[in-house]
């Protein structure tokens, strides 16, 4: 901290005393100061010469905002008013309030003008019309501070009555997003002490000073509390702003302090003792900082942040400080080998040794060998990693738009790749994750700062006992099953990646065991069969153990980066990113291999996506076939997997097309979960969650349905009430006649393959029996409906399964029933026939 | 010596059927199979749901051994709709039961006939927004044995007692028209509201059938009285009954 060597910046009295505010145009040329009396002073950044002065104002400013080409302020009065920079005069009245305006706001496009006063009503008013207006109605008590989002699609009010409000103004009509309580102090609103909302630049989470004086950081997305910037102020926090890259943040107390955190390890930088600072502004671009006191008093303080870390002044816009960053954990994911980039630009080495540069503080993502990409494994947030020089590689672009944004970049074309996942886990949300969600039970982890603490809880409580311990080796992947747990850290500092299992029943003292991976590998995916545990890793291994921690066997995928894996029993399934398509994306590729029997059931096949859907998870069945569940949020099964090259995927059921969505109202979508007893199981997640978080939902489940045809209609309560019921019992039956014949061949694929038991040889007896029984029910459905079907009837007969005869006599008697004599003398043909040449060809 | 009990059932009887209902059950722990007279039990394993008569659910329930999946009729917001129905959409009559969950088809099935509480209307793939025949004692019940299980109790709480309220007033209403020995439908009348009502009822009509006998017995005397004359008064009285 560099207290000692202050120098002491002089007040430059502008106002008299009483509430001063100040704005810095977007350009950072000019700084608009306010106060008590009628005039606005008008600094030029790096001039110290007198400022220009705007006579002419109301008395008692209290609010002002600045664009590059006019300012407005607000008055006690209750007017806001617009003076253009060229005239310096008065130009217009944006709104007229009958109670003193307490903030303004302007968006960031220029295009709207928010107004905050006494009154229990914020006016959004259009700057070039002031007849458009925008209200936000419906608040309490009047709101003290506003504050718009980076991007202008939100609006934060921070409301006396101790509340923050959101809204959106994505729509026309501007829409509540989210209350939140519990977060600022009920402050009046003609107090000193801030209730602001600070947007951090990268929009995705902002900072409110607490009632405890720390300064805490939500975010956006997901509404969680993410880092604190604990014990600074000895009083209430009076101003807060982030620097404009957001790699620090200014605040000033009722302490008489000005405090210099670094976002990202909000540790305090440098402490400046001023009083009564009551707003604070940074400088757009320079290291300037100005802030004005309530004594009328300006400050402009160049070189405000201490000259070891003025490199923070100069890095593009930086993460906001989360627990854990989900765009960090989704670069991590990505891994991008060495690309067309490296080949186009000659390769110089890293530039070592320039005093101050980003490479100094950032030694270990440095000290990676030449001949490799940097992984982004620094843990330090960065959204996308650093390149050998230290820089974030098109930092200028928008850093934090998703990857797909990136690729379109024209410079340099890349394929998009299939980021890795876990099968059944969630991302870090708040401090909290779930590691791993299945039908066994559910393993979360919570981050302590220096440990997480890692539950595990089964949903038969007889079964097993749930356990928890603190986690030192922060394990960020879980598979959980009958047997045991297996756990897997990343890479995080000198660790190498580890993975360690622990068995829920043991008849020894210990049999937990943990394996470490070689430097500089990490764990993409993980999975726990009832024999052997499956690791795949980025160095494109997939590595095989016992469950009693024998490595078994080490082979590289053919198909990399890793995507994901799963296994049952003896099978291994692994996935893995393929040859770049038509899209742009690269293709999955699966591979089924049997371990102990070391044969390779499918080998590099193509995992059916459409363009632009990605893989949600991916899964055995409870009978050992593997499920995919995709973003259109289908799920398909692997039928024949087991003959090579036999392996087609099929839809079993299409949320997008369940009866409970059928209404429209409602929009949900589904976390999957597995696949047992024929039910899809899920959990619902509502109002635009991705993930399910705490507490633990429910589980659902749905039955099978395979997309065949449009959604039956309601039954309308006409006279053709019976013609359409039958219809959509007809289509019913064809539903299951398909669903059955895909069930009956798993069955049939099953019992080929293991040593089938007699239950199991029945069961499939009385599958067969069943698709029989529902094509008689479909003739029947057909002879109701008329001689003219009499074709379709017959050659539902052609499709029973049966070979010994009594089906189609069945179904003889069924059209004799209903009077087709022509239909039940056809079927007593193929009847015939059938019995005559019972090896028919194909 | 007659039983000293009244006709129908008693609220005590009307609930002990209700356990008779089937609801949806999320077990917490394995138990197998049990071969009970109504048939055997589906095998229990946690966490996939399984459908249970009420009174084994509730006794699960009772030793923490399994979590009750509340009908999504009983959900706070299908209640609303519900309390919307029977005060605003149609304050005279009774919100319609559930439809029938087989398929009612020309032809005559033998699911046709079954009836609560056999018809799984309570489990959790119930539809949301009707008012199944047990729909009182299953309310209340769940309300007692499992609160932690339902979303807002308390609300519920209000709404199950305004609902009743609701209902029992038109029930008291309809008696109006019984006058004179009118019909009026019970459809979508709960069990334990026709064990309630049926005193009630079954009082006023006793009680209107005597002041009718009585007339009828004045007019008797009054026809003996005035003789033959009297045909063409006869009918104008008769119509006025009507």
């Amino acid at each position: 901290m560099a207290t000692t060597t202050q120098l002491r910046i002089q007040a430059r009295p502008a106002h008299t005393i009483g509430t001063t505010r100040l704005a810095y145009t977007p350009d950072g040329t000019r700084l608009v100061t306010v106060g008590p009396n009628d005039f606005a002073r008008v600094f030029r950044t790096e001039s110290d010469g007198e400022p220009t002065t705007v006579d002419g104002l109301p008395e008692d400013n209290l609010a002002v905002n600045a664009t590059n080409e006019y300012f407005v302020l607000g008055s006690e009065d209750g007017t806001v008013s617009k003076y253009p920079f060229d005239t310096m005069s008065f130009d217009k009245f944006l709104v007229r309030s009958t109670l003193p305006i307490r903030d303004l706001a302007i968006s960031p496009d220029g295009g709207w003008c928010a107004v905050a006063s006494d009154e229990l009503v914020v006016k959004i008013v259009n700057t070039s019309d002031i007849n458009e207006v925008m209200y936000l109605r419906d608040l309490p008590k009047p709101v003290k501070h506003l504050s718009f989002d980076p991007s202008g699609n939100y609006i934060a009010l921070s409301c006396t009555d101790g509340n923050i409000y959101v809204y959106s103004l994505l729509e026309d009509t501007p829409e509540l997003m989210r209350k939140i309580g519990d977060l600022i102090r009920t402050v009046e609103s003609n107090s000193e002490i801030t209730s602001k909302v600070a947007w951090h630049p990268d929009g995705r989470a902002f900072a409110v000073a607490t009632a405890t004086r720390d300064i805490q950081v939500m975010s956006r997305g997901d509404w969680e509390n993410q880092r604190t910037f604990k014990d600074g102020h000895n009083g209430d926090v009076t101003a807060l702003d982030w620097s404009p890259n957001g790699a620090m943040l200014a605040t000033a107390g009722k302490d008489r302090q000005v405090l210099l955190w670094e976002s990202n390890t909000q540790k305090i930088i440098a402490k400046y003792d001023y009083a009564n600072v009551i707003d604070i502004a940074w400088h757009p671009i320079k290291n300037i900082i100005s802030f004005t006191t309530s004594d009328g008093e300006v400050f402009i303080y160049p070189d405000f942040v201490p000259a070891d870390n003025t490199f923070l002044v100069k890095m593009s816009i930086q993460p906001a400080p989360f627990i854990h960053d989900p765009l960090s954990e989704l670069s991590k994911n990505i891994r991008r080998p060495a690309t067309i980039n490296q080949k186009e630009v000659p390769y110089r080495g890293g530039r070592q040794g320039t005093p101050d540069s980003v490479g100094v503080l950032l030694g270990d993502v440095m000290d990676d060998d030449e001949d490799d990409f940097v992984v982004d494994d620094d843990g330090a947030g960065y959204a996308l990693g650093l390149n050998v020089n230290g820089k974030r590689p098109n930092g200028d672009i928008d850093p934090f738009d998703g990857p797909l944004s990136k690729r379109h970049n024209a410079l340099s074309w890349e394929p998009t790749y299939h980021e890795s996942f876990q099968p059944g886990a969630t991302p870090w949300r708040g401090n909290r994750k779930y590691l791993c969600l299945n039908l066994i039970g559910f393993v979360w982890s919570v981050d302590q700062d220096s440990h997480h603490t890692v539950t595990v809880e089964f949903y038969d409580h007889e079964f097993h006992r749930d356990f928890h311990f603190t986690d030192t080796f922060l394990y960020d992947k879980a598979c959980l099953n009958e047997n045991g747990t297996l756990f897997s850290s990343s890479i995080n500092g000198d660790k190498p990646a580890s993975i360690f299992y622990r068995p829920h029943e043991t008849w020894t003292a210990r049999a937990d065991w943990r394996t470490e991976l070689p430097k500089g590998e990490d764990v993409t995916a993980i999975s726990l069969s009832d024999s052997f545990v499956t690791v795949t890793t980025t160095a494109n291994y997939v590595r095989i153990y016992t469950l009693f921690g024998i490595p078994y066997k080490v082979y590289r995928q053919k198909s990399s980066p890793t995507v994901t894996c799963a296994s049952w029993r003896d099978y291994v399934l692994t996935m893995g990113n393929g040859p770049v398509g038509a899209d742009g994306s690269t293709k999955l590729l699966y591979t089924i291999h049997n371990i102990k029997r070391d044969e390779v059931c499918q080998s590099e096949d193509v995992v059916a996506l459409p363009d632009d859907v990605i893989l949600k998870s991916v899964f055995f069945s409870d009978n050992g076939d593997p499920c995919i569940y995709d973003s259109t949020g289908t799920l398909l099964t692997l039928l024949h997997w087991r003959t090579p090259a036999q392996a087609i995927w099929v839809p079993l059921l299409d949320t997008k097309l369940l009866s409970r969505l059928a209404s429209g109202r409602k929009t949900e979508t589904y976390f999957p979960v597995a696949v047992a007893d024929n039910k899809f199981h899920c959990i619902i997640l509502k109002g635009g969650d991705q993930y399910p978080y705490f507490p633990r939902p429910l589980l659902s489940e749905f039955g099978f349905e395979i997309p065949i045809s449009a959604v039956p209609k309601k039954v309308s309560e006409e006279d053709d009430a019976f013609t359409e019921e039958e219809e959509n019992e007809l289509k019913k039956l064809e539903g299951d006649y398909v669903l059955k014949s895909l069930l009956t061949a798993q069955q049939e694929d099953l019992i080929e393959a293991t040593k089938s038991s007699h239950a199991q040889r029945t069961a499939l007896q009385r599958m067969e029996v069943e698709i029989d029984k529902t094509l008689i029910q479909m003739i029947a459905v057909e002879c109701r409906e008329g001689e003219e079907r009499g074709m379709r009837a017959l050659e539902m007969v052609c499709l029973l399964r049966d070979r010994t005869g009594r089906m189609v006599e069945a179904a003889g008697k069924v059209a004799e029933r209903y009077g087709r004599t022509v239909l039940g003398e056809k079927i007593r043909e193929v009847g015939e026939q059938r019995l005559m040449n019972v090896d028919e060809e194909d | 010596m007659a039983l000293p009990l009244q006709p129908g059932l008693t609220p005590t009887e009307v609930a002990f059927l209700c356990e008779m209902e089937t609801v949806t059950v999320v077990p917490r722990q394995r138990l197998e199979s049990l071969p009970l007279i109504s048939g055997p039990t589906p095998a229990l394993r946690p966490p996939h749901r399984s459908p249970l008569p009420l009174w084994l659910a509730l006794l699960l329930k009772r030793q923490r051994r399994a979590n009750i999946l509340p009908p999504p009729w009983l959900h706070p917001q299908s209640l609303d709709k519900i309390l919307k129905y029977e005060t605003e959409t149609s304050p005279e009559g009774f919100s319609p039961p559930p439809p029938h969950p087989y398929l009612l088809t020309t032809r005559p099935a033998s699911t046709d006939t079954i009836s609560p509480p056999f018809l799984p209307s309570s489990t959790a793939g119930a539809p949301a927004g009707y008012l199944p025949y047990h729909w009182l004692e299953l309310g209340e019940i769940l309300l007692e044995a499992c609160p932690d299980d339902l979303p807002d109790p308390n609300r519920i709480r209000t709404q199950l007692r305004d609902l009743r309220e609701v209902r029992m007033a038109k029930i008291r209403h309809r008696t109006k028209d019984l006058e004179g020995g009118g019909i009026t439908s019970l459809r979508g009348v709960g069990a334990m509201e026709v064990s309630e009502g049926r005193g009630f009822i079954v009082g006023v009509m006793d009680g209107i059938r005597k002041l009718g006998s009585n007339r009828e017995v004045a007019r008797r005397e009054r026809e003996e009285y005035e003789g033959g004359e009297g045909g063409i008064s006869d009918e104008g009285e008769e119509m006025e009954y009507e």
